[in-house]
């Protein structure tokens, strides 16, 4: 609309506007959703990105095997049962009579396309950090039965399964798209700037769920998105902040699977002393700590939630005790440790709601302790230079403010990157501590929960690798028209089949 | 006239050039684009292979010469994000922000000279004050303050408007009613200070005795006068309209170019960055030209050296 | 003839002694006021922070969101207190210091950098022109976000490198109105006069031009000191500004944006302060342009001797 004849209709709706009901009032079946950030993309290879997978992931591709985050179960989608034949080799037998929402057969070959697709390296695929350095091969037995060959032993191959999305064999191989195809109960109808629409799909093989169009917008301000959904242009938001979730009938707290805590730097003095890092851990006044983050959440004494393959319930957190810190800080110092070098506490902006007010509430109360610690906020970019290997050269003793999220079942997903000496976040080089990582990684059952449990004993009780500090809880507002309730899997999906009309 | 038009224009092409280069490489020392468009947990090999594929891991100036080499075909790059076309993205969200500076600036000149004339006809005066201080008062506040207490009180308080979003001529006023603030509070007291200083002259003092209306003399002689320094003023608030209403489009999800921009710059796409900032440079680069022609117009001294 | 010259120069615009001056503010009751508050003001952030500046960054977890206006809890909280239970007055005084220093600091480099260049610009025109107006484009069309982010990232979050982000960035309005004055200055008699007199261009920009341009430029310093503020503010809602620990009237207005529906004070006091210390500059402004020039002064003289 030219300004032109913006001018009079401003001036005109203005002298209405009070007498007018602003907006027209949502159709049945249809919902609107406000997320935090734009979806990137919707390429299905990148999924396991929050921002993309809330929107596709079970709406419009779907997956071989689901797992329930609360127990780490995985439990059939495309995939109907499945088997481990030899060390190597997984066997899926899969879904019958399902089509692409582009009419073709969901078979052997289409499985055996999208994991290609997913392994190609043609183009960036998120997906694939999820299987490390191993390489799958697919190979269909018949129409529905494929054998997936792992070059190295993948005992919780069906768990890791669940991060490859389908896609219909039309979808191009060479460069990433935004018109995903696959066998979900929804179509993508619109993608813009401004929102994207999904509408149901009539060729779904499963039930048809109760929504008919969902319509994706994204605003940034937690408050602007609690307002949408309180005035109703919105039906829900999967995040608000702490302090906009005031109102019990809407907003509901959910553990969201995402874990924070502050990593050592063991490879610089007074940090390599286990006395140091046990009296980081003590100074730390968690309860009133906790107010930051709201009641619901949990002190974390490991980084994988309750629930969890391989989380210790026999692990205790450490507990506030600031005159133990001190002495243990004393006793280190009378044995000769620089306690007085300046540690580097590195955070990040936007980490995560109250993530730097986190940082300089912590900052303080090592202060108070006795600690030299100087607080350097950083953005995203600069701050993995200090999370990932390779490290910065000569960065001195560090402190580097971490949010882990697991939802996929497993320790595995955690342990080797925090703890192994070749893990991509680990300071701790430790042979012992390799071999009993290789070990249970290995393992499958009984032994390979126990070893993991042993595992966060050990890194926690032992060696104070790290200061953990919360299971932290989302907050999503739910508008009055719909029954939907978020889970520790909110983070990675949405699936608009679970949402019904009150 | 076309001569200047002509050599301001490819002066301003240079510039252009020189701007890219300089964005390029600076941004391209803002660290490791895998390190944000892979999972934080992805291999060191996984992230030497995104370099690899997307060409970062060739020296900078190797990358410029490319970078160069697709300008001349009129190639802008992929957006690392959006999987599309980076100058595409860059142009489609552009009108959106043009809109909301053209009406921004039209109404905040518009009601800035009726106020400022009005205020300036009696200095010192009730009107006067009152007028000053409200519209500095308004240009004071941080708009992003401004826009979500505007959001509480008109969308959630008095369900007046709608909270955000685009559509309507409703979801129009918002944006636009914090856009004009700082511009009207800057020109109110441009319009004011030059008529005051119009009208303190000897010669308007003379017609005043001799009893010529004070309309004539505020749109004859001041209005006159203050044209040259609300342009001024008003074409540079424009061009920092145009460089991104950040703010606002960010808190109302006004999907413009100052969104995207920020947008890529944190999320370091720098095909997309490359691209908004081309868009925003030229629209920059042709407003500073038609100030100067306006100027040249309006000014006769200066139209003897623009010639 | 030569002293007929030099008094065809127009004369500097200046105070006429602190006396006048004095005489004029107090006629002008909104300029006194606002010239008070900023001379408190100053004073505030220079001892303020020595007094109860340790309480700015004590968290008090127990006492989050503190509402103001409360008699249960120190003087110091009479304000309230922030999202990790700070003290909001010890807060303000320590956020004065940064931020008046910030937006000082900002403007005197634009204004000198700006101030200079535009002379260059202004007297030399074509070639040193036309390049440094060309110059002033780029800096304009070089989003200021991208500067802060490549600063945060190349030099790392400091208040001096915040200071160079906000300096750079303004630095076109001063070139622009510095090149707009000497262009008109140079025509005017006095120079050509200097000029035909043998005076050397060093000596005629620095002698008869420079001191001209003072008061236009001193009058967008106090104007350009609140845009300052705003824009280190909405970098600060944009995570580019100035990063803990370290903070500012505006990065407190920043962090409280989420707490208004639930706790105003956070972001109320500072927000408002910006405003008033905003305002007063602009009165103050305003108020200077008046007195300094010959043809209004009658205005703040007439009042002097109106009986009111």
């Amino acid at each position: 609309m030219s300004y032109k004849r913006m001018l009079p209709a401003l001036a005109a709706v203005l002298s209405l506007s009070s007498a007018l009901p602003v907006l027209a009032q949502q159709a049945d079946g249809e919902i609107t959703i406000v997320l935090p950030e734009q979806p990137s993309n919707l390429e299905p290879c990148g999924s396991i990105l929050t921002d993309v997978g809330q929107v596709l992931n079970q709406n419009i591709t779907e997956t071989l095997t689901v797992v329930d985050p609360t127990d780490g179960s995985v439990d059939p989608k495309l995939a109907t049962e499945w088997s481990q034949t030899d060390e190597l080799t997984w066997r899926f037998k899969l879904r019958d009579g399902v089509t692409f929402q582009d009419g073709m057969p969901f078979n052997a070959e289409a499985v055996k396309f999208s994991l290609d697709r997913m392994t190609s390296k043609a183009f960036t695929c998120n997906n694939l950090a999820k299987f490390g350095d191993d390489t799958l091969t697919v190979t269909p037995v018949d129409d529905l039965t494929v054998d997936i060959i792992s070059t190295k032993p993948q005992p919780i191959m069906p768990t890791l399964i669940s991060v490859a999305m389908i896609v219909a064999p039309s979808t191009s191989t060479t460069e990433a798209t935004n018109a995903p195809i696959g066998t979900g109960p929804y179509t993508l109808g619109e993608y813009g700037q401004e929102r994207i629409v999904l509408n149901r799909s009539d060729s779904y093989w499963g039930q048809a769920p109760a929504v008919a169009k969902a319509t994706y917008v994204w605003r940034g301000e937690s408050s602007l998105r609690a307002a949408m959904v309180q005035t109703g242009e919105a039906d829900l938001t999967p995040t608000i902040a702490l302090q906009d979730a005031t109102d019990p009938a809407m907003d509901f707290a959910y553990l969201n699977s995402e874990t924070t805590s502050v990593r050592i730097d063991l490879d610089y003095p007074p940090l390599d002393d286990l006395r140091v890092r046990k009296a980081l851990n003590l100074a730390i006044d968690w309860e009133g700590l906790k107010t930051l983050f709201g009641e619901e959440s949990l002190r974390a004494s490991q980084m994988v939630v309750p629930g969890i393959n391989g989380h210790n319930d026999a692990v205790a957190a450490w507990t506030y005790d600031p005159d133990q810190a001190t002495a243990l800080l004393e006793e280190a110092r009378a044995a000769g440790v620089a306690v007085d070098t300046e540690i580097n506490l590195v955070g990040r902006n936007g980490i995560y709601p109250n993530g730097a007010e986190a940082m300089e509430a912590m900052m303080a109360m090592w202060q108070e302790a006795g600690f030299n610690i100087k607080l350097t906020m950083l953005d995203v970019a600069d701050w993995t230079r200090y999370l990932q290997k390779p490290f910065p050269e000569a960065r001195g003793p560090t402190l580097v403010q971490i949010q882990h999220d697991n939802n996929k079942g497993d320790a595995a997903f955690t342990i080797p990157i925090f703890y192994h000496s070749n893990g991509s976040y680990a300071t701790l080089a430790d042979p012992a501590l390799d071999g009993e990582i290789d070990a249970a990684l290995a393992a499958v059952q009984d032994k390979r929960t126990a070893g993991f449990q042993a595992i966060f004993s050990k890194v926690h009780d032992e060696l104070a690798a790290d200061i953990p500090m919360f299971h932290m809880i989302g907050f999503t507002r739910v508008g009055p028209r719909i029954d939907w309730k978020p889970s520790l899997a909110t983070n990675s999906e949405i699936p608009l089949a679970g949402i019904a009309f009150k | 006239m076309l001569g200047f038009i002509v050599r301001r224009a490819m002066q301003s092409a240079v510039a252009i050039i020189g701007l890219l280069v300089l964005v390029f490489v600076l941004t391209r020392l803002t660290g490791d684009p895998a390190a944000l468009f892979l999972p934080l947990d992805s291999s060191l090999e996984a992230r030497q292979e995104f370099n690899r594929l997307n060409g970062f891991d060739r020296p900078i100036y190797l990358q410029f010469l490319t970078y160069l080499g697709d300008l001349a075909r009129f190639e802008f790059g992929m957006s690392l994000r959006q999987n599309r076309p980076a100058m595409e993205v860059a142009l489609q969200a552009f009108p959106h922000t043009l809109q909301l500076a053209v009406i921004a600036i039209s109404l905040a000149t518009f009601f800035a000279v009726v106020v400022g004339s009005i205020a300036a006809a009696r200095p010192g005066g009730l009107f006067d004050r009152v007028a000053s201080l409200v519209s500095l008062a308004g240009a004071s506040a941080p708009d992003f303050w401004v826009a979500i207490v505007g959001v509480m009180i008109f969308a959630v308080g008095l369900d007046l408007l709608p909270t955000s979003g685009t559509g309507g001529p409703l979801y129009w006023i918002m944006p636009i009613g914090v856009l004009v603030l700082r511009p009207f509070g800057l020109l109110v007291q441009v319009v004011r200070g030059t008529m005051i200083g119009v009208l303190s002259t000897p010669y308007v003092k003379t017609a005043r005795a001799k009893g010529v209306s004070p309309t004539v003399i505020i749109f004859k002689h001041g209005l006159r006068n203050a044209v040259l320094p609300v342009i001024t003023v008003a074409g540079d608030l424009a061009a920092s309209l145009v460089n991104g209403a950040v703010v606002v489009e960010t808190i109302f999800g006004w999907p413009g170019i100052g969104k995207l921009m920020i947008d890529a710059i944190i999320q370091r796409d720098f095909a997309v960055v490359q691209s908004t900032i081309l868009v925003t440079a030229c629209a920059i680069f042709i407003l500073n030209i038609a100030i100067d022609l306006a100027y040249a117009l309006l000014d006769p001294r200066i139209r003897r050296q623009t010639t | 003839m030569s002293e007929i010259i030099i008094t065809a120069a127009p004369p500097a615009p200046r105070f006429a002694g602190l006396r006048t001056t004095w005489r004029y503010l107090v006629r002008d009751k909104f300029a006194l006021v606002a010239v008070g508050f900023l001379v408190l003001l100053v004073l505030a952030a220079i001892f303020g922070p020595m007094l109860i500046g340790e309480l700015a960054t004590r968290p008090g977890l127990r006492q989050r969101n503190l509402a103001p206006f409360s008699f249960a809890h120190d003087w110091t909280y009479f304000l309230g207190a922030d999202t990790l239970g700070r003290s909001i007055i010890a807060r303000l005084l320590v956020g004065a210091q940064n931020t008046l220093g910030i937006a000082f600091a900002a403007v005197v480099v634009a204004t000198l950098v700006g101030g200079t260049l535009g002379l260059i610009a202004g007297y030399t025109q074509r070639l040193y022109g036309a390049a440094i107006l060309r110059l002033a484009d780029i800096i304009m069309s070089f989003p200021s976000l991208l500067l802060a982010l490549i600063v945060l990232y190349l030099l790392g979050p400091s208040v001096t490198n915040l200071v160079f982000v906000l300096a750079f960035t303004r630095i076109p309005i001063y070139l622009r109105t510095t090149r707009a004055e000497v262009m008109e200055l140079r025509q005017r008699m006095f120079v050509q006069a200097a000029k035909s007199m043998g005076a050397g261009h060093l000596r005629i920009v620095l002698r008869h031009i420079a001191p001209l341009t003072i008061p236009t430029l001193v009058t967008i310093a106090a104007i350009d000191f609140a845009a300052v503020i705003l824009a280190e503010s909405a970098l600060s809602f944009l995570g580019l500004g100035i990063q803990p620990p370290e903070f500012t009237w505006g990065a407190m207005v920043a962090t409280g944006r989420g707490y208004l529906q639930s706790a105003w004070w956070i972001s109320f006091w500072p927000g408002l302060l910006i405003m008033l210390t905003t305002l007063s500059l602009n009165i103050v402004a305003s108020w200077a342009r008046t007195a300094a020039d010959p043809q209004q002064r009658w205005r703040l003289q007439k009042l002097q001797r109106s009986p009111r």
